[in-house]
Formats: C-alpha cells, sequence, structure tokens
C-alpha cells in the first residue's frame, strides 16, 4: 500500500497514548492520500468495462464518502484548533505530505486487488482513529 | 403323407399353445416371501419375490392373520421398505403373535398365492448395521493404538426409544483371511490395542438387541497403522479468534503422529517483515493452540502462521494460514441480561430488557462498538423472532402476551468486520396478567345486569307464560260457518245439522219416496206399461198374464186386495220359500201390484210387525200405516230378507233373480236412502217399497225368465192424482185411492210437465209431485188414464228405464237429476 510508509499506530495502546493533534494529523493524512488514488481507480474502472454498473457506482460512491469525509475532518480539526482542543502545530503539514504521497507512483501500479484492500484497511484505520479520537475528547458520549 | 399329416396335427396342436406364448397372458405366477425381519421387535418388514407375471399388470397383496383368529388383514404399508415389501408398524405389529402371512399376486386372468409364511416377531428380530464407523491411530504413553468409533443404526421409525444393543468388532490385517472378533459391550466406541505398526487393517461392527439376532457386518474400514518410521502428517490450522480486538487465538489439528511422539510447533512472521517467530503461548489457550496476547498481537497486518510437526523421524509442516486480526473479532456474548417490567399509569405496562457487553471488550475507548441482535420466542414456540437492536444496550417490549412465558437471547459482534458471537443463556421472562380493576368492576356488572334479565323473563315466563304465548304466536282461529255449531257437528244428529244448515231434502227423505211410490202407484195396472218397450224376451206369457190380472182399476191401490192380504198375512209362517213362490205366483195371477204386498209379506216373515200392520191394513202402499221408522228398516230387511229366502228356494226361479236383483237395487237404490237408518220419513217407507217394487219390476225385466213383470202391473194404480199448488209448483197431488174403480184422469192444466218430484207426503197418503224440471220432453206416456204426471213420468220413466233396464246402474244416474233416486228411473216404462 502507498499509505505503507506512515507511521500509525497499529494498537489500542499506541492509539491512546499519542497526543490528539497527532492522531487528526494521521486521519487527515490518509485520508488525503486517497483522494487522488480513488478518483484515478474510478477513472480506470470506467474504461474497463468489465464490472457491472454497481460496482462502479459503489467506487464513485466511495470516493465522495472519502471527499467528504476527509473535509469534515478538516472542518473539525480547525474547530478543535479554535477551541484549544488540539494545538495546531502541525496545521500544513498534512496536506502537503499527503499529497506528496498521493501523487507517487505506487498508488497507480496497484493492482486492482491490492488498491481495494489496502483502501479496506486505512479505511478501517481512519474509522478507529476517528471512534478512538471521538472518546478521547468526548468521551461522555456513548464511550 | 403321412408326415405330412403328423405335421398338420402338431400344427394344429401346437396353435393354441403358440397363441398363448404370442399374447404372453397367463395366470401369475407364484410369490414367494423372501424373508421377515424386524429391527428392533416394534415393526416389522417383509419382503416377497414376484413370480412371473403372466404378461399382464399384476397387482401384489399381502394378507396376514393373527395366531389362529379367522379375520384376515390386509397389509398397512406398502411402501416405507420399498418395492414388494410390506411395513408393519407399531400399531400393527404385536410381538407376541405369530402372524399367517401370505402375498397374493392377481392379473386380469387370475391370481396366485405364495405359501404361508409363519412369523412370530420376536425370532425374526435383527437391527440393521451400525454406521458411521471412523478410525484413529493414537499414540499414548508410546503405545499405538486405533481408536474405532460408530454410530447405532438408524431406525425407519424415528421416534422409537433408544434401544441398548450389544456391539461387536472384527478386524483382520488386510492380506490375511482370519477375523479376530472383539466384543465391545454397549459403547459405541473401542481402542485396539496390540496392532502392528506399518500394517494396514480391515475394520467392522456389528450388533444386536438383547437376545436378537447380530445383525448384519457393517461396510468396512480401513486403517494403516502407522511403522512410528515416518514422520508426521501435516497438522491443519483450523481458525484464529480475537475476542475483544487486543489478543487473538490460533488452534491447529494434528496429523497421524506417525508413532512416535510429535512436537508442534507454531511459526508466524508479519507482513512486510522477514523475522518469524514462533508461538508465543500454547498454553493458555489449550492444547494444540497459540495465545497471542497483546504486545504480539498487531492490528492492520497480515500475519502469516504455520504449524509444524516434529518427530524423531522427520518434520512436516502445515500450510500458511494468512490472517489480519481486525478482522477475526468474535466477542463475547453480552453479559447481565436484565428484565425490569415497568408499569406507566393509565397505559399497558412492558417490559424493558437491559445487557451489558461482554467484559473483555472495551467500548469505553471506543476501539471497539459493538452491535446487538437478540432473539426470543414464547416458550412452547419453536421459531424464534430476532430483533436487531444496535449499539444500545437496552430494548423495551411492548407486545409480549401476558400471561405467557418467553424465552430471550443476546448476542453481539464488531460493527465493522467480524462475527456474530454466541447467544447468552437463555432468559426467561414470565408476563404477567393484567388485571385491571376497572375492568373486572365492568365485567361484574354486565354479568350481574345479563342475569337479572334472565331472571325477569324466566318469571314472567312463569306466571304468565299462557298468555306470552298467546301474545307471541296467537291461536290460529277456527272456521266460522253462519249456522253451524260446531258441538252440534260433533254430536248431534245429522238432520238436525242439516237442517241447521238449511238444507232440505237431503239426504233423500219422504220426497223421494213418495216420488217413487208415487210414480209406481199412479201408473195404472197396465202389464203393458209395466213393461217396457224393449221388452226383451219377457214372457210374453207373463206380459199377458199380468195384463189379465190387472183390471181397470188403476186407481185403485195397488195391493188393495183384501184377500189377497189375508191371504198373505195368513201365511205368515209358511216356508219362506213356498210363500214366495206363491207370491209370485199370486202375484202373477193377481195384480202386479199385489206383488208389493207378497214382498211385503215375504218380508214381513222376518218382522212380523210390519207385516200384521201390513196385513191389517188394506190399504194400499201406505205403508205409511207402518210405523216409519219401522219401515225403512222393514223394507230393507225385506228384501233382504226376501233375498235369502229366495235363495233357498230352488223353485222360485224368478223370486230368486227377483230377490237378488231387488237386493241389487235395493242396494244401489234404496239403501242408500234407507241405510243411513235414521230416515223417518213416511215416504220412506213407501219409497222403499217402491224401490222393492221396482226393483222387482226392473229385475224381472232384465231376466227374460222373469215373470215377475206381471208385479209391475201391481205396482201401479196407485193413487188419484190431485193437482196441488203448492210451493209456486204445480205439484201434483197423489192420493191413494181408496175406491177401486175410479180412475181418475187428470189432465194437469198447463203444461205437462214431468212430476217426478216428490215434495212431501201428506195425510200418510197423499204424495205431492213436484215437477221436475229437467224432464221437459212430453213422453208418449201420457195416457188419458193416468195421471199426467205420472204419465209423463212414467213415460218418462219408461224412456228412462229403456236406459234402464239395459243398465239398471246406468239408468238410476240418468234419469232425474234429484240427488236422490228418481223411482222413475227404475221404473220400466209402465206404460
Amino acid at each position: 500500500c502507498h499509505t505503507a510508509r506512515m507511521l500509525t499506530p497499529n494498537g489500542k495502546e499506541y492509539a491512546q497514548k499519542i497526543p490528539r493533534e497527532e492522531l487528526t494529523y494521521l486521519i487527515l493524512k490518509l485520508l488525503q492520500a486517497w483522494k487522488e488514488p480513488l478518483s484515478h481507480f474510478n477513472q480506470h474502472m470506467e474504461h474497463h468495462q468489465a464490472l457491472p454498473d454497481d460496482s462502479l457506482s459503489k467506487a464513485k460512491q466511495i470516493s465522495n464518502m472519502v471527499h467528504e469525509l476527509e473535509t469534515g475532518v478538516e472542518k473539525v480539526t480547525e474547530k478543535m484548533q479554535a477551541m484549544g482542543i488540539i494545538s495546531n502545530s502541525l496545521n500544513g503539514m498534512a496536506s502537503s505530505e499527503a499529497a506528496g504521497l498521493s501523487i507517487s507512483n505506487e498508488a497507480n501500479m496497484m493492482s486492482d486487488s491490492d488498491f481495494i484492500h489496502c483502501f479496506r484497511r486505512d479505511s478501517n484505520k481512519v474509522q478507529s482513529y476517528l471512534k478512538i479520537l471521538k472518546c478521547r475528547i468526548m468521551p461522555e458520549n456513548s464511550c | 403323407m403321412k408326415q405330412k399329416l403328423v405335421s398338420i396335427v402338431q400344427i394344429i396342436l401346437l396353435l393354441p399353445l403358440d397363441t398363448v406364448g404370442l399374447t404372453g397372458q397367463s395366470c401369475p405366477g407364484k410369490p414367494k416371501i423372501i424373508r421377515c425381519r424386524s429391527l428392533e421387535k416394534e415393526t416389522f418388514s417383509c419382503w416377497w419375490k414376484p413370480g412371473s407375471d403372466g404378461g399382464l399388470p399384476t397387482n401384489y397383496t399381502l394378507f396376514y392373520s393373527k395366531d389362529s383368529e379367522e379375520n384376515i388383514y390386509e397389509c398397512p404399508d406398502y411402501r416405507t421398505s420399498g418395492p414388494n415389501s410390506c411395513y408393519f408398524n407399531k400399531n400393527h405389529t404385536n410381538p407376541w403373535t405369530t402372524y399367517n402371512i401370505t402375498v397374493t399376486a392377481t392379473n386380469e386372468i387370475g391370481s396366485n398365492s405364495s405359501d404361508p409364511q409363519y412369523v412370530d416377531v420376536t425370532s425374526i428380530v435383527q437391527p440393521g448395521s451400525p454406521v458411521n464407523l471412523t478410525l484413529e491411530t493414537k499414540t499414548s504413553a508410546s503405545v499405538m493404538y486405533l481408536w474405532a468409533k460408530w454410530s447405532p443404526p438408524p431406525l425407519a421409525d424415528a421416534s422409537s426409544n433408544a434401544h441398548v444393543y450389544h456391539y461387536e468388532l472384527r478386524l483382520k490385517p488386510e492380506k490375511k483371511e482370519e477375523w479376530e472378533t472383539i466384543s465391545v459391550g454397549v459403547q459405541t466406541q473401542c481402542k485396539i490395542n496390540g496392532l502392528h505398526a506399518g500394517m494396514k487393517y480391515v475394520v467392522q461392527v456389528r450388533c444386536a438387541l438383547d437376545s436378537g439376532e447380530w445383525s448384519e457386518w457393517s461396510s468396512e474400514r480401513r486403517m494403516q497403522i502407522p511403522s512410528g518410521q515416518s514422520p508426521p502428517e501435516k497438522p491443519t490450522i483450523i481458525k484464529c479468534r480475537s475476542p475483544e480486538k487486543e489478543t487473538f487465538t490460533c488452534w491447529w489439528k494434528p496429523g497421524s503422529d506417525g508413532g512416535r511422539p510429535t512436537n508442534y510447533t507454531l511459526l508466524y512472521s508479519k507482513e512486510g517483515e522477514e523475522q518469524v517467530y514462533e508461538c508465543p503461548d500454547y498454553r493458555t489457550a489449550g492444547p494444540n493452540s497459540c495465545y497471542f496476547d497483546k504486545k504480539h498481537t498487531s492490528f492492520w497486518t497480515i500475519y502469516n502462521i504455520t504449524v509444524r510437526a516434529t518427530n524423531e523421524m522427520g518434520s512436516n509442516s502445515s500450510d500458511p494460514h494468512y490472517v489480519d486480526v481486525t478482522y477475526i473479532v468474535q466477542p463475547d456474548p453480552p453479559v447481565n441480561v436484565t428484565l425490569e417490567l415497568k408499569k406507566p399509569i393509565n397505559r399497558k405496562p412492558y417490559l424493558v430488557l437491559t445487557w451489558s457487553p461482554p467484559p473483555l471488550a472495551d467500548v469505553r475507548s471506543g476501539w471497539l462498538t459493538l452491535e446487538y441482535e437478540l432473539r426470543l420466542k414464547p416458550e412452547e414456540g419453536e421459531e424464534w423472532e430476532t430483533i436487531f437492536v444496535g449499539q444500545q444496550t437496552q430494548y423495551k417490549m411492548f407486545s409480549l402476551n401476558p400471561g405467557k412465558k418467553y424465552i430471550v437471547q443476546i448476542h453481539c459482534k464488531p460493527d465493522h468486520h467480524g462475527s456474530w458471537s454466541e447467544w447468552s443463556s437463555e432468559k426467561y421472562i414470565q408476563i404477567p396478567n393484567d388485571f385491571r380493576v376497572k375492568d373486572m368492576i365492568v365485567w361484574i356488572i354486565v354479568g350481574v345486569l345479563s342475569s337479572l334479565i334472565c331472571l325477569i323473563m324466566s318469571w314472567t315466563m312463569v306466571l304468565k307464560g299462557y298468555r306470552m304465548i298467546t301474545f307471541i304466536l296467537p291461536p290460529v282461529p277456527g272456521p266460522k260457518i253462519k249456522g253451524i255449531d260446531t258441538h252440534l257437528l260433533e254430536t248431534g244428529k245429522s238432520e238436525e245439522l242439516l237442517s241447521a244448515l238449511g238444507c232440505h231434502g237431503f239426504p233423500p227423505t219422504s220426497d223421494c219416496e213418495e216420488l217413487l211410490i208415487e210414480y209406481l202407484e199412479v201408473e195404472d195396472s197396465e202389464d203393458q206399461q209395466l213393461m217396457p218397450s224393449h221388452d226383451k224376451g219377457h214372457p210374453s206369457k207373463n206380459a199377458k198374464t199380468t195384463p189379465k190380472e190387472t183390471d181397470s182399476d188403476s186407481g185403485r191401490g195397488s195391493c188393495d186386495s183384501p184377500s189377497l192380504l189375508s191371504e198373505k198375512c195368513r201365511e205368515p209362517r209358511a216356508l219362506p220359500s213356498t210363500l214366495q213362490t206363491k207370491d209370485v205366483r199370486d202375484v202373477q195371477e193377481n195384480k202386479a201390484r199385489k206383488s208389493c204386498w207378497e214382498t211385503q209379506c215375504v218380508a214381513s216373515e222376518q218382522k212380523p210387525l210390519l207385516f200384521n200392520s201390513e196385513c191389517a191394513k188394506s190399504s194400499t202402499w201406505p205403508a205409511a200405516q207402518l210405523p216409519n221408522n219401522q219401515l225403512p228398516i222393514f223394507a230393507y230387511h225385506s228384501i233382504v230378507d226376501a233375498h235369502k229366502i229366495t235363495l233357498n228356494t230352488t223353485n222360485a226361479n224368478v223370486a230368486a233373480v227377483l230377490v237378488e236383483k231387488e237386493e241389487q237395487h235395493q242396494s244401489q237404490y234404496s239403501v242408500t236412502e234407507t241405510v243411513p237408518g235414521d230416515m223417518e220419513r213416511q215416504g220412506e217407507m213407501e219409497n222403499l217399497h217402491s224401490t222393492t217394487e221396482q226393483t222387482t219390476v226392473q229385475v224381472k225385466q232384465n231376466r227374460p225368465n222373469e215373470k215377475s213383470s206381471f208385479l209391475d202391473a201391481a205396482l201401479m194404480d196407485y193413487v188419484e192424482v190431485h193437482k196441488v199448488r203448492q210451493n209456486e209448483e204445480s205439484s201434483v197431488l197423489l192420493k191413494h185411492k181408496e175406491n177401486s174403480g175410479k180412475t181418475e184422469k187428470y189432465t194437469i192444466a198447463g203444461t205437462s210437465k214431468e212430476y217426478t218430484k216428490v215434495s212431501t207426503v201428506m195425510d200418510h197418503n197423499i204424495l205431492v209431485l213436484m215437477p221436475d224440471s229437467r224432464v221437459l220432453h212430453t213422453p208418449l206416456s201420457q195416457e188419458p188414464a193416468k195421471e199426467t204426471s205420472q204419465n209423463l213420468q212414467q213415460g218418462q220413466a219408461e224412456k228412462n228405464m229403456s236406459y234402464c233396464l239395459t243398465a239398471p246402474s246406468d239408468c238410476k244416474r240418468e234419469t232425474s237429476g234429484s240427488e236422490y233416486m228418481d223411482p222413475s228411473s227404475f221404473m220400466p216404462s209402465l206404460k
């Protein structure tokens, strides 16, 4: 996976230990790292024409969701920074790093199955990190 | 030539056989019962082998009888045990009876029965073979043994109880012939020692019930005993699981260990790393397992796990198993399942179910999010109702039936990737019955009210039942006919009743009789008149004689001559027959009218009273002087008796005939009128007389032999006719002529009418005639000497008689349409 180089906590304890800013930063980085490859993938799928239409529409839907999620997380981050929950030391770094990642060829050279596999994993990561972040910031909310 | 003949004969002889062979149709062959077997003494089956079917579709039926009973039953089930079989289920199987079984094959041509087979269920018990035989080699304490396992034989009737079988096992090396048999007992497994390593063995098992036969041997199973010289077989990894997304465990299954003690090692490597690690913990999770604790668990990385078996001879590795822990999470079931009954005000109470996530799952940090699902069913129910609850840990149940018991279970799963946990332990819910005071009160009130209403209704029914019924079902009104008194109907006499009805002259009263009588009487004693025109074969002699007898005194009442009368009277007790004959003769001699007396006299034989009275009266007809009530009877009897008398006579054919006819006519005519017996009219008797006379007359004329034609004449000359004004009708009075010789001819002024109706009788000897509207034509029988009415009547009668004589019965009806007899109808024309 093109995001394998990213150092991400691979356990609950680690995820709970790292500071929130880093966690937020990681989430954003992950999400941004997938925006481009997903659009590429969609284009690739459309040309492929081997897949049924459901899959194509689903892929498109997923890429949209990722895009929206990324936007949402950005907004939340800004809010949190504004509220002082997290510091804004790592503010601009995520986007630039992520951009560098996404442009790399690795994303383009993956086979379809690897691509999907990587995406599945990273989405799971994002989900887990978000949940932990949520419970760390607002523990009273069904945590 | 001879050969040819022979061959021809042969062909002819063979031809029918050939046809048989060609058509191939014949009686079916005899079936044969192959065997009967019972699996467990509660059911049994019999199989038969069909004989030849004779070329036609054949039906096989199995009949059996028990012990020495007479009843023959048919097979209850032809299907369960397959073709050509009969299955006797529990209901038809009696272990202590002997069954006499025969199979009959039937086709269109005929049938054939097998020999009977006597079956005793207990003796044919043979269970099926055991199934699912498995073999394993095990090494314990460096000793290799074979572990065989099997299952009991399946039963056709699944509901039958578990029977206790005894098992027996036999094995032999593959290449050898001799079996070694081991008695196992009631267990379904066996460990066999002392086997030679490296050899292949064949194993079989069989079973038997307590006292029955052994089943067949099961199918063979072969097993290679590991010689202990080879490395172990490859183990296989069964599964890896993480209960809380923090640790995980893997289990594997070892292969055959080759006879030597074998070690198993689990080796793994992570994705992206080259290093191979060994399982950190072989124990925690049990044998043949590896437990990865938190430190060794990494998420979002793929583990490559293999298990290696090692023994002295070598090692063997399993296939690699790739696992990402994120996706193998299977939590424990939820815990702390609690129920609470909430009873809100003014609402139906409901149940709240709460639970807690499994203890190990870290839901608080959000690391593991669980979704829950619960299922419930009524205690007696079969199907579960599954409800997805989501991430909440409570659930409200509103739609449970009160009073019933339910079972509830919950399980959970991670919200993403993972598998469902096991179901929690069963929780029983008892829904309390919901008795609300309000409802109870309502029901009580309703019940009380309805019972009150019932009471009131029944009370009113009891007290005023009849009135109620009449109110509801009014009685049907009877018929109300004016003039009829129902009581009178029931009890009174018919005359009174009829008089109440206003009906006069019914039943026939003296009027008719008078009519008859008068008819007779008025006519003068012309014998010719007496004789009808169609006088067939009447002895002219008679005819002639009668005229002789008749004298001119037509007006005289018949039966007037005292001499005759006295004569007759004096001979009351003479032999009836003789008297009869005599009378007849006398009558012949005398005028016909006298015959009436004769008959009367004859009759008077039986009724001396009457007779005397008759005789006493030299008057004519009116036996009116006779007591009325007696007369009818008299007359009736007279005829009857006369009949009897005459019957007895041998001489008086005529009389006999006469009387018979009399009687007949009597029966036809007068009887109908007089038999009612209550007639008390004067006229009746006259009527009767006349009838007798008439009948006699009539008879006479019907019979050629009759000499009694003269009688007719005698019946004539009755009365004088007076025209009488009565009831606006010109009616004619007929009086008895006291004085003979006085013939009066009356012509009735005006129209010559037929006076065929007698309206009344006056003074005992006066008949009042009424014209009959129907009889219009003027008969020729108007004779000057006769009262026209009479003539008319008689003429009419004659005409009628012409009819009548031929058919007396007919004429009766034909003439006067009066409801009662018209004497004219009977009287032959007296003209």
